[in-house]
């Protein structure tokens, strides 16, 4: 069993000679690429990187703490812009423009101008609340029913509330105010009320929040890919060596690479995990004093945190940073690094 | 192997000549020494075939092929069929014996069994096959000029280098390596060492080279 490799090796000798002879150009590239093989190659740098972060856990932890805590700040401002979006959403379906029709209108004529608004391409619905039906909505809501009773006559006038299918947001904002003008401008109504102005305000505050968020974290993300790039660039320099030797025997820079940039990956994966957990806290720690909070304004609300979604887009992005700050580091150095 | 110089010169960016007008050919399966003072430019002639550095001027034809026409993705792939016994560029102490040797294989995409088989393979042939565990820092300095061998047969090139391989050796370890590379020279492997060492190159009987400020003034007889 032993002689067929001995011999093949001899007879591969030969045709090598043969080749030689014959002044072909050689082939300087294997032949065939085993994609099996290169799977495990990956495999195996992917376990020895990490165990060679683990091999260093204090210099290691520091840099994945610093990561972490980078990362961290952009993620607590994103569940916070989350809540506040959360919030606002619920409000938005809400919108309507109340119409408050003149008191001395007939309930006939009410009626034909809620049809007929009902039939506008841009309104979705109109309700209906006749004087009555608005005094009794307003005796169990506000508990002044003792002194409704004692007045003659219902003071109330009709309202037709007024749905409009755009959805209140910013974009849609100034139609919605050109359309509460023109129903104000009608003979029939008194008063024309949108409930969405507040939000014009609200919704600047979060695209001022937004722009915010997004600076900080675009901040952070270069801090990160400067401080895994950075780390980088000492693992390898502790490492000349064995890149000279490497380089010496035949290694491709890509293959130099790689150990480095699954580092990368490690620190970016350990550092997305360690900011996740921080965030769970910090939304856990906050969380009962801002349920309090929000209750006072608006029932039913529950503070969202992060979740197992948003988990993994944080793991992948901080991955993802951590490959691209170690591939920057180490394609530079290892360039740099030559025999000489 | 058979390596072709045709009037290769190297200046450096400092302005000095490590090569002028240097001209040889060693043939498939030869053994030759290459000799001359320290900065006569033997290192150079090496890196010159590593295609660690590039020559200015001149051709350098290996197995026929012009190594200006190799561009950089080109080099690991040339480096792994030459094996290299240089001086510095030694071993690496962060790992056993066993894995200084399979470095050149890993680095080509060998998988494990192979791996295995031809870095026993190697290690037998320097006679450190019971050493494979140790850290190289453990060893003497024969045996850790041994290992370097081991890794540049490795591969199986066609063409080993040695660049003062027996440096810092006494006379009788410097024997056993050169019979070394003899070994090698005999199963069909093109064999270079560049050596200052003249008495131990005389004895060996081969072709020798010697380079005196960067020109070759003898070629052929022994030394």
């Amino acid at each position: 069993m032993a002689r067929p490799p001995q011999q093949r090796s001899a007879a591969q000798r030969g045709a090598t000679r043969q080749a030689h002879s014959a002044k072909q150009k050689p082939v300087w590239r294997a032949q065939g690429f085993d994609f099996k093989l290169y799977l495990r190659q990956h495999q195996a740098f992917l376990i020895e990187s990490l165990t060679r972060l683990l091999g260093h856990p204090l210099a290691s932890a520091m840099t994945i703490m610093v990561i972490a805590i980078s990362l961290s700040l952009p993620g607590g401002l994103f569940v916070l812009l989350k809540n506040v979006q959360s919030v606002t959403d619920r409000w938005e379906q809400q919108s309507v423009i109340s119409l408050y029709l003149f008191s001395q209108l007939e309930d006939t004529e009410a009626l034909s101008l809620s049809h007929q608004l009902s039939s506008r391409a841009d309104v979705l619905s109109v309700e209906y609340i006749s004087k009555e039906e608005g005094l009794r909505y307003f005796e169990q809501s506000s508990g002044y029913e003792q002194i409704m009773s004692t007045l003659p006559e219902n003071p109330l006038p009709i309202v037709l509330k007024v749905i409009p299918k755009a959805i209140v947001d910013l974009n849609t904002l100034p139609d919605l105010q050109a359309l509460r003008d023109h129903l104000q401008s009608l003979p029939q109504v008194e008063y024309a009320q949108l409930d969405a102005e507040w939000l014009q305000r609200l919704a600047t505050m979060i695209s001022f929040g937004e722009r915010f968020v997004y600076a900080i974290s675009a901040l952070l993300v270069i801090a990160v890919l400067l401080i895994v790039g950075n780390t980088i660039r000492m693992a390898v320099e502790s490492r000349r060596d064995e890149v000279l030797v490497m380089k010496l025997v035949g290694a491709t820079n890509s293959y130099i690479r790689r150990p480095f940039l699954y580092m990368g990956f490690w620190f970016g994966v350990l550092g997305g995990l360690f900011a996740s957990i921080c965030i769970l806290m910090l939304s856990w720690w906050v969380s009962s004093p801002a349920e309090q909070l929000i209750e006072l304004y608006h029932a039913g609300f529950e503070l969202q945190s992060f979740n197992a979604v948003e988990i993994i887009m944080c793991l992948t992005i901080s991955a993802v940073i951590g490959v691209i700050g170690s591939w920057v580091a180490v394609s530079r150095h290892i360039r740099d690094i030559e025999l000489q | 192997m058979e390596i072709e110089f045709q009037r290769v010169g190297k200046k450096y960016e400092s302005g000095h000549d490590a090569l002028s007008q240097v001209s040889f050919h060693l043939r498939q399966g030869e053994m030759a020494f290459l000799t001359g003072h320290s900065g006569a430019g033997k290192s150079t002639l090496m890196k010159l075939i590593m295609m660690i550095e590039r020559q200015t001027t001149g051709t350098i034809l290996v197995d026929g092929v012009d190594l200006r026409t190799l561009g950089k993705h080109a080099i690991p792939y040339h480096r792994r069929r030459v094996g290299v016994v240089f001086q510095n560029h030694q071993l690496l102490f962060d790992r056993s014996v066993f894995h200084n040797v399979a470095l050149p294989l890993q680095v080509s995409g060998a998988d494990d069994d192979q791996t295995g088989k031809r870095v026993r393979a190697a290690l037998d042939k320097v006679g450190l096959l019971g050493k494979e565990k140790l850290n190289p820092m453990a060893l003497s300095g024969g045996e850790q000029q041994r290992i370097g061998i081991a890794r540049a047969v490795v591969n199986k090139p066609q063409l080993l280098l040695a660049d003062e391989p027996t440096g810092n050796l006494d006379p009788r370890l410097s024997a056993e390596i050169m019979n070394l590379f003899q070994e090698f020279n005999r199963v069909g492997v093109t064999v270079m060492v560049a050596s200052h060492d003249l008495a131990l190159v005389a004895r060996m009987r081969h072709r020798v080279l010697t380079l005196n400020q960067g020109r070759m003034v003898n070629d052929g007889g022994f030394a």
